[in-house]
């Protein structure tokens, strides 16, 4: 009998107040904080009379550590940052200065080499960078200006008051797998706060509370996604430089599928590589997991590996949508950072500058509203216009159909991308429409049973245990840890629909995109068609893409006891 | 009346609680900085012997709150006992150990009382004259800094380890002990209490186990462990599980071996229906030899396994069962 988790009624939960709670501390909560703690020390030391308090913002972090659920692959566009932290490049933990880019498109055993590289993927003055090892980095800083960081507190309602956002409840500890209180019960703290800021990344748990009360997705593309699978491997010297950039498009997906490949040299011989399958395919076999296992048999790949080893595994979604899925951003007392809202450059694969880029635009806005004691729609929604007239979405307005042209496909996408790069992002119309990726999965029934054309990404991966892995193996590599006793943190709204329509109707796809094995179908004669739903919510990686990818969306993540989740040391 | 600070010191089954001395070091260094006077209170029947040993302590007096009701103990007489008494002494503050018993009838007695507790502080602070106390919040990220609003008397709870206990001054001679004989209306407890046990000896060591027994999913279902265990007391080992097992609730999770559960290192391991994921091998590869049987000849446990027996366990266990207890009374 699966448990689930939900707030424990009639307890009373510690009230706290706050100026501004940030909640997520990715680049782009921290960022913001970092921006918020400047601007409040500039304007004290001008008005030592009218000082400003950072005693009462607050940052939120799920993780136990700073840094430990960011997982990118990744590469840094640093103009936000140095506007952020100037010369931050003689601090900051970076890996390498981009020094070799290469193209490709693969076939199942040969490989194209673009001869051009196209103008967006051109990374000359990025930076190679391990996206854990750079927030610590710059989370260590917030914490130096007295700004709190508390980890191992995830945000788990918002509090409202009529349309208002009045605070955060922080997660409930010492549940047990029954939902009762244990002996070390300790509710949730009501965060009382004047500011709200979402920075919880991609498919934030909060975000999705508010989207779907104020409804503010009306009028927008539905989010699109992509579920990044990465593995960090040490090769022998030689094999990558750091700061060589390769992408990759084709093998193993076929046309029907989005997505591609990224290998980055590290320093010290260590390679970040990983495959990001866009969660709009067909087949409901598809496992993205063992897309990157597919996609390390190539032989350009495997000699690259060669001799290596797995050292970290990890998975997180990102969304794809572009601008014309970014949801109304700021409101009475709130605003959305980031992956959060979906500034994420689809064509560049880049979204790190734009999350610093909000949070710094978001930190402005939160500075004037503290000044002028005014926290209303009116006073937060200058962050909605900051973003909407700078550099964010002039980088946006020019991609924005660049991800709904491939829905029909691979090839015509590239005549779409081609077309929009002279026009401007513009195509063939001002705005592609698009749909939500979890519709375009097809039914067992549409499927041939064989696979074709796409049977080597179907079903679980087997692995060599040297190149390859199985799914358990790979998750193992994560580090990932919560503690047992407590309910699930995978709400399903309605168990028998997995049982008894689901199995017969996608083949229970939740086994197959979940890239941590949460989800499995066992055995028992008891059920309708002989098996039952179970659940391993401690192997979750916080990937959120059982949220995002169900095709009858009756699964909603929310976040486990903090502390728990993977450990991403170096990813 | 001058105020007074009352400590209420633990004591089970006659034996002071050694946390108290705890609480006491700190209704000393409060009683300095305050001015007030300091007493101590032991509940109980028969604890005279505490309320002496309390004495030796620099401190004003000790009652000894003597009811035959108070043994065994139980919440509702505790805190109705208690409360007559402090209705009696009217304390400003009443300090106690944050303990199991006193967490226990501690929120009864307040309420009781219509008094609020500070719970589980750790330490105090006089700010102009108001008294305040320090708790702990976000898992001790933060601290915050408590006071009373209500009428005395106030109500502190002191975490383990707030205050040293071995710093509590000695008196320079004893402290005159007063006897409170107090009278408890029978069945007043709602609670019945049953004989004192300790689940200790249920926690087994797997550490310390030479030979382990462990199931895993090929069990299939919760009656079939008893086979397993049948096999564990044949060898005279101990049973063990994978992580599915113990998160189904068939074996409790202290006998899970794996990444989440103990690491072990016995001199047999003998693997049932368990495939060997790497989170399950981690746990068990320092055993000195690995029998493993499974259905599947490519499960991973194969790889490590120094025995490998590929079949239904179901078959096969059984008569090795037989077998060994041949060999064993042979």
């Amino acid at each position: 009998m699966l448990i689930f988790r939900k707030p424990p009624e009639n307890i009373e939960h510690p009230q706290m107040p706050a100026d501004v709670v940030i909640v997520g501390g990715g680049p782009s909560g921290m960022a913001c904080a970092l921006r918020l703690a400047q601007l409040i020390d500039e304007h004290n030391a001008k008005n030592p009379q009218a000082e400003l308090s950072k005693e009462n913002i607050y940052v939120l972090e799920k993780a136990r550590e700073i840094g430990q659920h960011c997982l990118s692959g990744a590469l840094l566009d640093p103009g936000s940052m140095r506007e952020l932290v100037p010369d931050f490049e003689k601090e900051a933990p970076l890996e390498a200065p981009v020094s070799k880019e290469a193209v490709y498109f693969l076939t199942e055993k040969g490989k194209f080499k673009l001869p051009v590289t196209p103008p967006p993927l051109r990374d000359h003055g990025n930076y190679v960078i391990s996206l854990n090892r750079f927030v610590k980095w710059l989370g260590g800083k917030v914490e130096q200006t007295g700004i709190t960081v508390f980890t191992g507190f995830a945000g788990s309602e918002l509090l409202f008051d009529g349309n208002r956002v009045t605070g955060v409840r922080t997660d409930d500890k010492g549940l047990d797998k029954q939902n009762q209180p244990k002996s070390n019960f300790e509710p949730g703290y009501d965060l009382q706060s004047k500011i709200v800021i979402l920075a919880e990344g991609p498919r934030g748990s909060l975000t999705k509370q508010l989207i779907q009360k104020f409804d503010l997705v009306k009028d927008r593309n539905p989010q699109t996604y992509g579920q990044g699978v990465k593995e960090l491997w040490e090769v022998p010297s030689g094999s990558i430089a750091a700061g060589e950039v390769i992408y990759t498009m084709g093998w193993p997906l076929t046309a029907r599928e989005y997505g591609g490949a990224w290998i980055y040299g590290g320093r010290d011989n260590i390679v970040s590589l990983g495959f990001v399958t866009g969660l709009d395919y067909p087949d409901p076999r598809l496992d993205p997991q063992r897309v990157l296992q597919q996609f390390k048999r190539h032989p350009f790949v495997a000699r690259l590996l060669e001799g290596g080893k797995l050292i970290r595994y990890g998975a997180k979604s990102l969304p794809y949508g572009g601008w014309w899925a970014i949801p109304p951003v700021a409101g009475d007392g709130w605003m959305i950072l980031g992956d959060s809202a979906g500034f994420l450059n689809s064509q560049r694969l880049k979204g790190i500058h734009l999350a610093i880029k909000s949070g710094m635009l978001a930190a402005e806005t939160a500075f004037q509203a503290l000044k002028s004691n005014e926290f209303s729609a009116a006073s937060l929604g200058v962050y909605q216009q900051k973003v909407n007239s700078g550099s964010i979405k002039e980088e946006l307005w020019k991609v924005r159909n660049f991800h709904q042209g491939f829905e029909h496909g691979f090839w015509r996408g590239m005549i779409h991308a081609g077309l929009q790069q002279f026009t401007g992002g513009r195509g063939v119309r001002n705005r592609y429409l698009g749909s939500a990726g979890y519709t375009r999965m097809k039914k067992l029934s549409e499927l041939p049973s064989d696979g074709n054309p796409e049977a080597h990404l179907l079903g679980p991966a087997k692995g060599d245990g040297k190149l390859t892995f199985d799914k358990l193996t790979d998750l193992y590599h994560s580090g990932t840890k919560h503690e047992e006793d407590q309910p699930a943190h995978l709400i399903i709204q309605d168990t028998n629909i997995c049982e008894s329509r689901c199995i017969r109707e996608f083949g229970s796809p939740c086994q197959n995109f979940c890239p941590a094995n949460v989800y499995e179908m066992l055995d028992d004669s008891s059920a309708p068609n002989g098996k039952r739903i179970s659940l391993n919510p401690s192997n979750c990686v916080h990937c959120k893409t059982c949220d995002i990818q169900d095709p009858y969306q009756i699964i909603t993540w929310v976040p486990p006891e903090g502390g728990g989740g993977p450990n991403y040391d170096g990813m | 009346m001058p105020e007074t600070i009352l400590v209420v010191v633990e004591q089970r089954e006659g034996k002071l609680n050694r946390v108290s001395w705890e609480t006491l070091a700190a209704g000393q260094a409060i009683a300095s900085e305050t001015g007030w006077a300091l007493e101590a209170a032991v509940v109980g029947s028969g604890v005279e012997a505490v309320a002496r040993e309390v004495a030796a302590k620099k401190l004003g007096k000790v009652y000894d709150v003597e009811s035959v009701a108070l043994t065994p103990y139980t919440p509702d007489v505790f805190s109705a006992g208690l409360k007559q008494f402090l209705e009696n002494k009217q304390p400003r503050l009443v300090l106690m150990p944050h303990t199991y018993q006193v967490r226990d009838f501690v929120p009864q007695l307040a309420t009781a009382m219509g008094r609020t507790v500070i719970s589980d502080a750790i330490g105090y602070r006089k700010n102009s004259e108001k008294l305040l106390f320090t708790r702990q919040m976000f898992q001790g990220k933060f601290s915050a800094d408590v006071g009373f609003s209500c009428d005395p008397p106030w109500f502190v709870t002191f975490q383990s380890g707030a205050f040293r206990g071995d710093k509590v001054e000695a008196g320079a001679s004893a402290a005159p002990v007063e006897t409170v004989n107090i009278d408890i209306p029978a069945n007043i407890s709602r609670n019945r209490p049953q004989p004192v046990f300790k689940e200790a000896k249920q926690a087994v060591d797997l550490t310390q186990a030479e030979i382990i027994v462990s199931v895993g999913r090929g069990i299939k279902e919760q009656k079939n462990i008893e086979l397993a265990r049948q096999l564990a007391d044949a060898l005279g080992g101990e049973i063990a599980a994978s992580r599915p097992i113990c998160d189904s609730g068939w074996l409790p999770m202290d006998r899970q071996i794996g990444s989440s559960g103990q690491t072990v290192s016995p001199k047999l391991y003998l693997a049932l229906g368990i495939s060997g994921a790497i989170q399950h091998v981690v746990g068990m590869k320092g055993a000195r030899s690995v029998v493993a049987i499974n259905k599947d000849s490519e499960a991973p446990i194969f790889e490590i396994a120094d025995v490998a027996v590929v079949g239904n366990l179901f078959d096969i266990v059984p008569p090795l069962i037989e077998e060994v207890k041949k060999a064993k009374s042979a």
